[in-house]
């Protein structure tokens, strides 16, 4: 008996101990309003605290933070969100109001923490300090921050519109077998039927990654979504998508298209092609230096050509880019220097600052060739290599053209940047929801209905699947949320017409 | 041993039957020593490849032409790792973090332990039964966090091993294993007149070696290997483990986290570094063991009680 009354009080006593540690943590929430006091008094204070995305260097000891503080004043400490799991460290940090002045966020934590109330509105911070931020962002690029006619972070556009990707193909192994390049996909067909005859390989690779491309491209799946007769629809719905599956699972049928591609990562995608396993890989230019550079350490007579993009049915060929907003600059409510932050913020846009900042001095990081900025290596690289995630918002005009200096540090990665660029050139199809802003049902549902249709896509090319089910499919990528955010894409779209 | 097969006379007086392995035992022996083989071959092939691509021009590792040997030797990988600040500060992180927190912890942990081993301690059940609730029953992440957050322990060293000091599964092993000793011997001290501390320090411990060794080994390469921890509670860059730096390395190499983002792209580390920077943090952890071998020794009570 008195064994079992002492476990009771034991228990009892224990379960109090746990909730008495939960319960102490409340007043930790609450003092919430302490932040909103204190924001007038510390006009002065230069110290602010910054959480930036993951990079691979110590934010505290770089060249462009020192730069940052001595340009504007401010005394900034770094911190960084981890390479994984960054949403869920960021919700505990918000949750818990660890004092940030400033975030940098992506698209989806963005939407998230704003929704959540846990950003300050920024419309009266921008109108009173924000005159170089005003002259930076074009009107057009607000939009993707604005929440209810409320703007909760600056836009950061990045480096303007370009194409990443492009098919490249084994041009040594074209004159060998005198192939013709190929500009539609059925001479696409040929080409590799040739190949994996003479050379006894499986010719195409490609990774997990990244499905979509030229191919998609020709068959008219160009973006994310699409405007067919006024109305947006997802790729998941175009009737186009099922020629694309039946063209691609018709080369993985015929050993044309390798078999690994459903589990390959871009890395082992790299391998097979630059050990010359495979002959066509769709190749992004920020891989081509390494990628090419293997190739010929392997082989020195291998070439490689990027085939342009290949024709439609129509003969009409067409690349798809997005051109969204990469990062939202945020200030958190729980912030205690909120003008400060957003002084920072302006200061980091005064036309000269943001030059030193994104390419460094003339004649020390940089020079300029025919109206061109190139790098000083390795001067350049040794400064400036991370100053891009230093960056809180850009000058939309200049950055794209300051930016392609970091292109130019290699020359293969120039030449292949600037191929793809030339090739796209006039045929870029930008995706129409690129400027639109946070929408509910679009954020909530992206990420999940993208994974659910590019799992599923691979399980149609490989043939695990037939063809033939893919409506059956497409009711159930619409139940799962596709229906309710392909509507709510639409009535912003109509309402923006 | 005494069943290969030995030229010995005594042996062939003896009678051949009994000492000679049948050919099911050899057959057997046969069969074990090259699952064993096949076994550490399997164990030991990743490292090989680990070590041949850290050597290995860049060119090669990612082409996949590296197998067990490198191909276009360099060793520029190592010398860029070893003058890396962000590496060798990880490993400044890593190497206090595992010796301060392995000493704490064993101290913590045996001195937690002698008292509960003893029957004589009041309450001793009520006690063990809330260390026990502990391992079935925790806080969670969540309450954990405000608990650290609270403390003014978040982004600060102290947090990767406090929380961790007492691990009440290790506790227990050395509790048990204080119950194992002969209560003759504490007797014997008291007898001589030494206290609660005396007879811990001078009789039980030199006893408990191999325990001792074993725990503080799970220690050091918890501590070592640990990156959830500091995956939580730390934001300063320049307070991350080498673990959690590794990680991010890799993370930070793969096509989730470049999608998108052009900048991260044109900044991942080469295959070569990776390989090397993985092998520089492996080796400190591995060279504690021979060192602990010795402690492993069993048999050292014997004889130490008579009668």
């Amino acid at each position: 008996m008195n064994k079992k009354t002492s476990m009771l009080a034991l228990a009892l006593g224990v379960s109090l101990a746990v909730t008495g540690c939960s319960g102490g943590s409340t007043p930790a929430n609450t003092p919430g309003n302490e932040g909103t006091n204190n924001t007038s008094a510390g006009s002065d204070n230069t110290d602010l605290k910054m959480i930036m995305q993951y990079s691979r260097f110590d934010p505290n000891t770089d060249y462009t933070a020192k730069y940052i503080s001595e340009k504007t004043g401010f005394n900034v400490t770094y911190e960084m969100l981890p390479a994984e799991n960054a949403d869920e460290k960021l919700n505990l940090m918000v949750a818990n109001r660890e004092s940030f002045d400033l975030m940098k966020l992506n698209a989806a934590q963005f939407y998230n923490l704003a929704t959540a109330g846990a950003l300050e509105p920024l419309d009266e911070l921008i109108e009173t300090h924000g005159n170089h931020i005003k002259n930076a962002i074009k009107p057009e690029s607000w939009g993707s921050a604005t929440i209810n006619d409320q703007i909760f972070a600056l836009p950061e556009t990045g480096a303007g519109v370009s194409i990443g990707e492009e098919l490249v193909i084994r041009q040594d192994w074209m004159e060998e077998l005198g192939l013709e390049m190929p500009t539609t996909t059925d001479e696409l067909y040929d080409v590799l039927v040739a190949i994996r005859d003479a050379k006894n390989i499986v010719p195409l690779t490609g990774s997990n990654d990244s499905i979509y491309g030229d191919i998609a491209a020709a068959f008219g799946v160009l973006t994310e979504w699409k405007e067919v007769d006024g109305e947006l629809k997802h790729r998941a719905e175009l009737p186009e998508m099922k020629d694309f599956l039946e063209y691609m699972n018709k080369l993985y049928s015929e050993g044309l298209l390798d078999t690994e591609m459903p589990i390959n990562t871009a890395a082992k995608a790299i391998e097979k092609f630059s050990s010359g396993r495979a002959g066509v890989y769709k190749l992004a230019w920020w891989n081509a230096g390494n990628t090419i550079s293997a190739l010929n350490d392997n082989n020195p007579d291998a070439t490689v050509t990027p085939i342009p993009y290949l024709k439609n049915q129509d003969g009409v060929a067409q690349i798809g880019t997005l051109a969204n907003t990469t990062w939202f600059i945020a200030i958190p409510k729980s912030s205690k220097n909120k003008d400060g932050a957003m002084k920072l913020l302006n200061a980091k846009l005064e036309p000269e600052t943001f030059k030193g900042m994104a390419i460094g001095e003339e004649g020390v990081h940089h020079e300029v060739k025919d109206g061109k900025y190139f790098p000083i290596l390795p001067k350049f690289n040794d400064d400036l290599n991370n100053a891009s995630a230093f960056m809180t918002a850009v000058d939309e005009e200049n950055y794209p053209t300051f930016w392609q200096a970091r292109v130019r540090k290699d020359a293969t990665l120039q030449s292949y940047y600037e191929q793809f660029q030339a090739n796209a050139e006039g045929i870029i199809v930008v995706d129409p929801m690129s400027l639109a802003p946070p929408i509910e049902a679009v954020s909530k549902n992206t990420l999940k209905l993208n994974k659910l249709l590019d799992d599923n896509v691979l399980k149609f090319i490989a043939g695990s699947e037939p063809i033939a089910n893919y409506d059956q499919f497409l009711a159930q990528w619409h139940a799962e949320g596709g229906k309710e955010m392909v509507e709510a894409a639409n009535e912003w779209f109509a309402s923006n017409q | 041993m005494s069943n290969t097969e030995q030229p010995s006379p005594s042996n062939a007086a003896v009678g051949v039957s009994s000492i000679k392995p049948s050919t099911g035992e050899k057959v057997f022996a046969g069969f074990n020593y090259t699952f064993f083989i096949l076994m550490s071959i399997i164990t030991i092939l990743p490292f090989v490849n680990l070590i041949a691509k850290s050597f290995s021009s860049e060119e090669a590792v990612i082409s996949g032409r590296v197998g067990l040997l490198p191909i276009g030797f360099q060793w520029g990988t190592y010398q860029y790792v070893l003058q890396d600040n962000m590496f060798l500060n990880a490993l400044k992180i890593s190497v206090i973090l595992t010796v301060v927190g392995t000493a704490l912890s064993l101290l913590l942990t045996t001195i937690t332990a002698y008292p509960l081993s003893k029957p004589r301690l009041r309450g001793r059940k009520g006690l063990l039964l809330m260390f026990i609730f502990t391992m079935l029953f925790s806080g969670g992440l969540i309450p954990t966090y405000l608990l650290m957050q609270n403390l003014g322990l978040v982004n600060t060293l102290p947090v990767l091993f406090l929380p961790a000091m007492v691990n009440v599964f290790n506790m227990l092993i050395i509790k048990n294993y204080f119950e194992g000793l002969p209560d003759a011997l504490e007797e014997s001290a008291k007898l001589d007149g030494a206290g609660n501390f005396r007879i811990l320090l001078m009789i039980i411990l030199p006893l408990s070696t191999p325990v001792l060794a074993t725990i503080g080994l799970f220690f050091a390469v918890a501590f070592w290997n640990d990156y959830f921890a500091s995956m939580i509670y730390i934001t300063n860059p320049s307070l991350k483990p080498l673990q959690l730096y590794l990680k991010e390395l890799f993370v930070s190499s793969t096509g989730d986290f470049l999608k998108d983002n052009v900048d991260a792209a044109l900044n991942t580390t080469p295959q070569s570094i990776q390989a090397s920077s993985i092998l520089l943090a492996t080796v400190p952890i591995l060279l504690v063991y021979p060192f602990l071998q010795k402690y492993f020794v069993k048999g050292v009570l014997v004889g130490s009680v008579k009668g």
